[in-house]
């Protein structure tokens, strides 16, 4: 769980995303959060803390954010609570502090300190069962080749949590493979073959939001701006459709205000990444690049 | 006539000295904090070869710096990255690619578990996590096993022989504390560290305080039994909670330079090691090399 951040962002910041698709895909997370679940992210920590704030003040206002943070103390957000910064009171409103590995210890499902029920897994590769993959890129012969960070703290907690949502700002054929190279952690059909029932149940990108039918990744709705044919032309596999493929509900007026009270005053950029030999070259295939967290 | 109470303070050049080359090194810290650096760079000045680094879980600059300096064999970390600077270390990426660093795959839970049955005093412990992923595949210690019709990964215990923490403050009798200003996440894993260690666990801290201040607030106590070495700013370029930020702009240049080595251009790191390490000779010829104005503008003032 890398959930310290560079520099806290205002509501959320995605590199790479404007704010209006950033806060879509806040809002689309925060409504697949239901009221009672203990929630726990390392991936984009800023723009999933922002889902589960939304999420509480909106509809859920049982739901645990692993480190406490409560909503209904006042809405300023900030992940001061993670940072040295002292310019909101955000931090002001934990009801516990925990130390990083505190998320470690709790295997138990059953517990009310239980890891977590929702996780948030990202990956250099997602392949069309939901497996991801932190680890690395195979080369011609078979062997890694392009060394990844590692899973961080995805493989077990992925596997734990009832409810995975996988995310993903960027949406590319590199990104949305057949099959991943290495696996962090497993989708569908190999949980299933080790005898562990589900699956991941949700992808967002910001392009599109997919869900799973048998297993095998499903498109569910398309935001606005983006098109069904360009959803699937940036999936690197047969994207299964929907009977019906509505566009994404963009942000209702209370999600908006919401969301506005959430962001407060403040909004630091995130940091530019460091220069990149094949970053910023249009023909650049190195999966890499970019902001896939952990 | 009684006897006194033993000083368990150590300066950072004796606390390398215990290190030897081809041991377990584990090394506190979580990405960006309290990553003990002062230590880091004195491992380098003693060209110890071999090691093996026990960091993280999420480990960043102390083991890509280890890497790319050349004193490391293998990485016990779940994951070496820069956060947003870079999403992969680069020091680590380029020698992991090339073979010169054996990475033991794992996750955060499995790292921590490995930790667990070394401090237990048991061979391995069995975990749930992990089953149906390529990690057994990649690191041939984890084994995927059947047990009462569950599977599970077998994990074998870890112990490092010298275990290397940063916190902001200790007393001279080994007691180590967050500070009051620290924020969530105030610890990362030294407990974890510091019990499955089989030598000594040895702390810098950003000042030595007295052991009064130790017992007027005992729930500021991360853990006890280290030995302690004063480094002010011994996290640098990375935060202390509660005392200092990373410093952002020191570790982008690091990762510029280290991005470098990919590019066949082994210059700009080599002179990132003799500017901040070999020239300057020890950890207060580093904070000179860095600037008294670059340092004070990190420290966190008081809430």
């Amino acid at each position: 769980m890398a959930i310290a951040t560079d520099k806290p962002s205002g509501v959320a910041h995605i590199e790479g995303l404007d704010e209006a698709t950033t806060a879509l895909m806040v809002c689309v997370v925060a409504r697949e959060l239901r009221d009672g679940q203990v929630v726990a992210f390392g991936l984009h920590a800023d723009a999933m803390l922002s889902a589960a704030m939304l999420a509480q003040q909106l509809h859920a206002p049982n739901l645990r954010i692993r480190h406490g943070l409560r909503a209904e103390r006042g809405m300023v957000f900030g992940a001061a609570a993670w940072t040295d910064r002292r310019d909101d009171d955000s931090w002001r409103r934990v009801e516990y502090l925990e130390a990083h590995d505190a998320i470690l210890r709790a295997a138990n499902p059953a517990s009310p300190m239980r890891f977590c029920d929702v996780f948030f897994v990202g990956g250099m590769q997602i392949d069309r069962e939901g497996s991801t993959n932190l680890i690395g890129l195979k080369g011609a012969d078979g062997r890694l080749a392009v060394r990844g960070p590692g899973s961080i703290g995805t493989t077990s907690i992925g596997t734990f949590a009832a409810d995975v949502i996988l995310f993903s700002p960027e949406h590319s054929p590199r990104r949305f493979v057949e099959t991943v190279d290495f696996v962090s952690v497993p989708g569908w059909k190999r949980r299933a073959a080790v005898g562990l029932e589900g699956g991941p149940r949700l992808c967002v990108t910001s392009k599109a939001v997919m869900d799973f039918e048998d297993g095998r990744m499903r498109l569910r709705s398309v935001h606005a701006g983006s098109t069904i044919d360009e959803v699937v032309a940036a999936t690197g596999f047969p994207l299964l459709l929907a009977n019906d493929i509505p566009t994404t509900p963009v942000p209702s007026d209370a999600e908006r205000q919401a969301l506005a009270a959430l962001a407060g005053s403040d909004s630091t950029a995130g940091d530019p990444a460091v220069t990149d030999p094949t970053r910023g070259d249009s023909t650049a295939t190195d999966p890499t690049s970019g902001d896939f967290g952990a | 006539m009684t006897k006194a109470r033993q000083d368990r303070t150590i300066d950072i050049a004796a606390a390398v000295e215990q290190v030897a080359d081809g041991m377990t090194v584990g090394l506190s810290g979580f990405s960006y904090q309290n990553p003990p650096m002062a230590i880091v760079r004195q491992i380098i000045r003693r060209g110890l070869r071999d090691l093996t680094l026990v960091s993280g879980p999420t480990a960043g600059i102390e083991t890509d710096l280890l890497i790319g300096a050349g004193c490391v064999r293998r990485v016990v970390a779940a994951g070496v990255a820069l956060e947003r600077i870079a999403g992969i270390a680069p020091a680590f990426r380029y020698h992991a690619e090339r073979g010169d660093v054996e990475v033991w795959e794992c996750d955060e839970c499995i790292w921590y578990v490995a930790l667990k049955a070394g401090a237990w005093g048991v061979p391995y412990l069995l975990w749930r996590g992990g089953v149906g992923t390529s990690l057994p595949e990649l690191n041939t210690e984890l084994e995927e096993v059947e047990e009462n019709g569950g599977r599970y990964l077998r994990v074998p215990a870890i112990r490092p022989d010298i275990v290397f923490l940063h916190a902001a403050e200790a007393d001279p009798f080994g007691n180590v504390r967050a500070c009051r200003q620290a924020y969530l996440g105030r610890s990362f894993a030294e407990r974890a560290l510091a019990e499955a260690c089989n030598g000594a666990v040895i702390c810098t801290v950003e000042s030595i305080v007295a052991n009064e201040r130790v017992v007027a607030e005992p729930e500021w106590t991360l853990l006890h039994g280290a030995l302690v070495a004063q480094a002010p700013w011994g996290a640098h370029p990375g935060g202390v909670s509660g005392r200092y930020v990373p410093d952002l702009e020191h570790i982008r240049a690091y990762a510029r330079a280290a991005t470098e080595l990919r590019t066949g251009n082994d210059g700009p790191y080599r002179r990132y090691l003799e500017a901040f390490i070999h020239e300057a000779t020890d950890h207060d010829g580093y904070l000179r090399a860095v600037g008294d104005h670059e340092l004070r503008s990190l420290r966190i003032e008081a809430a």
